[in-house]
């Protein structure tokens, strides 16, 4: 593959340099890819950009250099915030008053994943440091591909609701346990003060970000409708700008916007019209955030022990969920079916996960380069596999639209059709 | 609707024994998310949790699964009907708040999608999803009905259509649905023409012989149409399992309060008719019947009524005015007056909750906000 780019680059010289010509046409083989596939099979559209973005990684495309960095490293951090902005903005707190079981569910979801993801590498033999970063990362589930799986499907019910808010205070808890992890790996020796000073700088830049953000958009709503375009662009703006200043002063970018989102939703408890307006450039944004992380991925090497591992990592992280979303369902509000497929729902894992294995790679070369060599082929598979059994869940859970045609059509065989007397 | 196979028509039944002037209410309810403020399919879980409470009545799930419907027992006065929809609202914002999502009251949903609902699962409503394809997903509309109970058969057909001459008053005290789809329909009550839609939906046929009215039964179950008095759709039916009649043109207010005050406001006039017997029914009335019903969902309160008997033209906002103050000494003697007073003033200041709805609408201009606050006043104990 680049060989032949090496020749384009010779006889075309555009103006915007050749990886934006590279990049253009692999999100425009991307977009295509999610519509046939939506079109010919039911599957979300995203996991056709995931296996557009696999394709161009494992042909040796070279846009995704690993590790992540510069303006790449920036459009997957506003990917990601923007996703998480709008999914820390589902998060109502008071819910968690009326019903801690939810809570529970979250908490203990999110703890027997850790558990079950170290415990099963070290099994295998993987060092503790590098199994305990990998089951901290396992935690997050992916609120990005979990949204774009219920906006395809059009999916909407307890077990969406449910399977949304875990995914994202999941999401909550890796970024923040990753951030304090990183940030401990960076001062090695000191005392305790030494080392928890940069957990706090991290936390504490992400959190005042976050509020400054959520402040911000407070005020303009006050004299914006959320139903206007301009509010919207004014939202991703800030978010952008949010995201920079959150990097540059040490914070975490997607861990202050989901706190913004968190903190605007209780400041503001009017109902959130804007991602209906967010539109076609949201929805670009997070194309280029999944075929972006399908590309990197699949740069990783891939050999028969790393199969082994990432298998058992993937099953361990699944059986994990399911179990503690499962154990604390009762009286919850639903049923123990229904908190399966939640469990089911919470399987992907993408751009949240990708972000953190590159806080790694940039904490630790070392540590990082083991982290990634595991994380990087699940990222991919449940990237893919993940959306595949997220839609699977919700169409079992009957949620989605395409659940509802079935019945239809099911019905459409009964003797009652055309007897209208 | 239930599709009969001719030559085996289901009997009428006899028609049950209730306490004169007894009352029972039924509310269809929105189950809305609390994000945006869309229907949502919640109804399999909150059946599920209110099954934990002790209460009166009872609840059900309706046609698609972002609906509810309670009922009351058996009430002999509007303030058991208050005291017995407080308690089934209290129970209802406990298990929502659970669920994170709301319940709200109103005739329809202001911008919910039609084709986005999900037909509940339930032989009847598959069975009625099939036979009027989309249709039923319209059916996404939110009705109170109201029964009163009737001394027999024939005193109820009486009561009917005596009750048939107040439809538009109805209508417009309780008109909560200015909006569908979105947009503002220019309509107070806009629910009704969903109604309209279904065949057997209109008023009942005009008899006043019990004897007749089973003539009239049989003769339309042994064509297939119909099945049982489920399937007639009409402003008033007959209810002979439950010897009552069933008022069903009122929108779902968005408040308990208006709920029960408009199930007061049927008892007092019930009471008016058999204790004064003010005046006979006739076929004759139902010349003006589709216009009136139609000025009071367009028009609510500043629709215009045309007399039956007199042909006088006038304003509804008046003639609800010589009504309740004809019956108000019966709306004291059956402990109907609180709510009745309180429909009287708004009648006078010519405000329904459609009006509420369009005044939070032109504050906001946010269809969803209108919703939130709309789930906000249903909390609202009095």
């Amino acid at each position: 593959m680049n060989e032949v780019m090496a020749v384009w680059a010779a006889w075309l010289r555009p103006s915007a340099g050749l990886p934006t010509l590279q990049w253009s046409v692999l999100l425009a083989v991307a977009a295509a890819a999610g519509h046939l596939l939506q079109r010919h099979t039911g599957l979300p559209k995203v996991v056709g950009y995931s296996f557009a973005g696999t394709f161009a990684g494992l042909a040796g495309f070279s846009g995704g250099a690993w590790p992540l960095q510069g303006i790449a490293l920036f459009l997957l951090e506003l990917g990601v915030s923007v996703v998480l902005f709008e999914a820390g903005g589902r998060l109502a707190l008071r819910w968690f008053r009326h019903n801690p079981m939810v809570l529970l569910q979250s908490l203990l979801g999110s703890l027997l994943t850790g558990l079950c993801v170290f415990y099963a590498l070290r099994y295998l033999g993987v060092r503790a440091t590098v199994a305990e970063s990998l089951a901290v990362i396992s935690m997050a589930a992916s609120p990005a591909v979990l949204s774009r799986v219920v906006v395809d499907t059009r999916a909407s019910g307890p077990v969406t609701e449910r399977a949304m808010t875990l995914s994202t205070l999941s999401a909550l808890y890796a970024l923040t346990l990753v951030n304090a992890r990183t940030g401990v790996l960076t001062r090695q020796g000191g005392d305790v003060g030494d080392k928890l000073f940069p957990v706090l700088v991290v936390l504490g830049v992400s959190f005042v970000v976050g509020a400054v953000l959520a402040l911000l958009l407070r005020m303009a709503l006050r004299v914006m409708s959320p139903t206007s375009e301009n509010t919207s662009m004014l939202l991703v703006a800030l978010i952008a700008a949010g995201t920079a200043v959150a990097s540059h002063f040490g914070g975490s970018a997607p861990l202050a916007a989901l706190i913004g989102g968190l903190l605007l939703k209780q400041m503001n408890p009017r109902p959130w019209a804007w991602p209906r307006q967010l539109g076609t450039v949201s929805s670009l944004l997070t194309m280029l955030m999944f075929v972006l992380v399908a590309v990197v991925a699949a740069t990783a090497p891939w050999n028969p022990a790393v199969a082994g591992l990432v298998a058992a990592l993937v099953l361990a992280r699944g059986a994990g969920t399911i179990v503690g979303v499962w154990l604390a369902n009762w009286r919850s509000g639903t049923s123990w079916r229904q908190a399966i497929w939640t469990g089911c729902a919470m399987s992907p894992m993408s751009s949240v996960a990708l972000l953190m294995v590159s806080q790694f790679a940039t904490a630790s070369a070392g540590l990082g380069a083991e982290v990634a060599g595991i994380a990087l082929p699940a990222i991919l598979l449940m990237g893919v596999l993940g959306a595949i059994a997220a839609t699977f869940a919700l169409h079992r859970a009957r949620e989605t639209s395409r659940s509802d045609e079935a019945e239809g059509a099911d019905l459409a065989g009964e003797p009652l059709r055309g007897k209208g007397s | 609707m239930p599709v009969a196979t001719p030559g085996e028509a289901p009997a009428l039944g006899p028609f049950g024994e209730s306490a004169p002037l007894s009352l029972g209410v039924e509310l269809e309810l929105q189950l809305v998310n609390t994000h945006d403020y869309d229907l949502a399919p919640y109804s399999d879980e909150m059946l599920r949790l209110m099954s934990r409470f002790r209460l009166p009545g009872s609840v059900v799930p309706e046609m698609t699964s972002s609906m509810i419907e309670v009922s009351t027992g058996i009430c002999r006065s509007a303030v058991q009907v208050h005291d017995e929809l407080s308690a089934i609202r209290d129970a209802l914002v406990k298990c929502a708040d659970r669920l994170n999502i709301a319940v709200v009251g109103g005739g329809t949903h202001p911008f919910q999608q039609w084709h986005e609902q999900r037909i509940y699962d339930k032989p009847r409503f598959r069975e009625l999803s099939e036979l009027y394809g989309y249709l039923s997903k319209q059916f996404t509309i939110f009705g109170q009905h109201v029964h009163v109970g009737c001394p027999d058969a024939d005193s109820a057909l009486l009561m009917l259509h005596r009750m048939s001459r107040y439809i538009p008053h109805f209508i417009a005290l309780s008109a909560s649905s200015p909006y569908v789809q979105g947009q503002d329909t220019q309509f107070d009550s806009a629910r009704l023409n969903s109604v309209f839609a279904f065949p057997m939906s209109g008023r009942a046929p005009f008899t006043l012989r019990w004897c007749e009215f089973e003539k009239f039964f049989n003769k339309t179950t042994r064509t297939g149409v119909v099945k049982s008095m489920k399937d007639f759709y009409w402003d008033i039916r007959p209810k002979p399992e439950y010897g009552t009649i069933e008022i069903r043109v009122f929108d779902t207010p968005l408040t308990i309060d208006r709920a029960a005050a408009l199930a007061g406001l049927v008892q007092s006039l019930a009471a008016w008719f058999l204790q004064e017997q003010p005046f006979m029914p006739e076929e004759d009335d139902y010349m003006v019947y589709t216009y009136n019903r139609f000025q009071a969902c367009r028009f609510g309160l500043d629709a215009v009524y045309v007399d039956p008997v007199s042909g006088q033209h006038m304003p509804l906002r008046e003639h609800i005015g010589l009504t309740l103050r004809q019956v108000m000494p019966h709306a004291r003697r059956v402990g109907a007056a609180y709510g009745v007073q309180m429909l009287w003033e708004d009648a006078e200041h010519g405000t329904n909750d459609a009006r509420w709805l369009r005044e939070k609408q032109g504050r906001e201009r946010l269809l969803a906000e209108v919703v939130r606050q709309g789930a906000l006043r249903f909390r609202e104990a009095r």
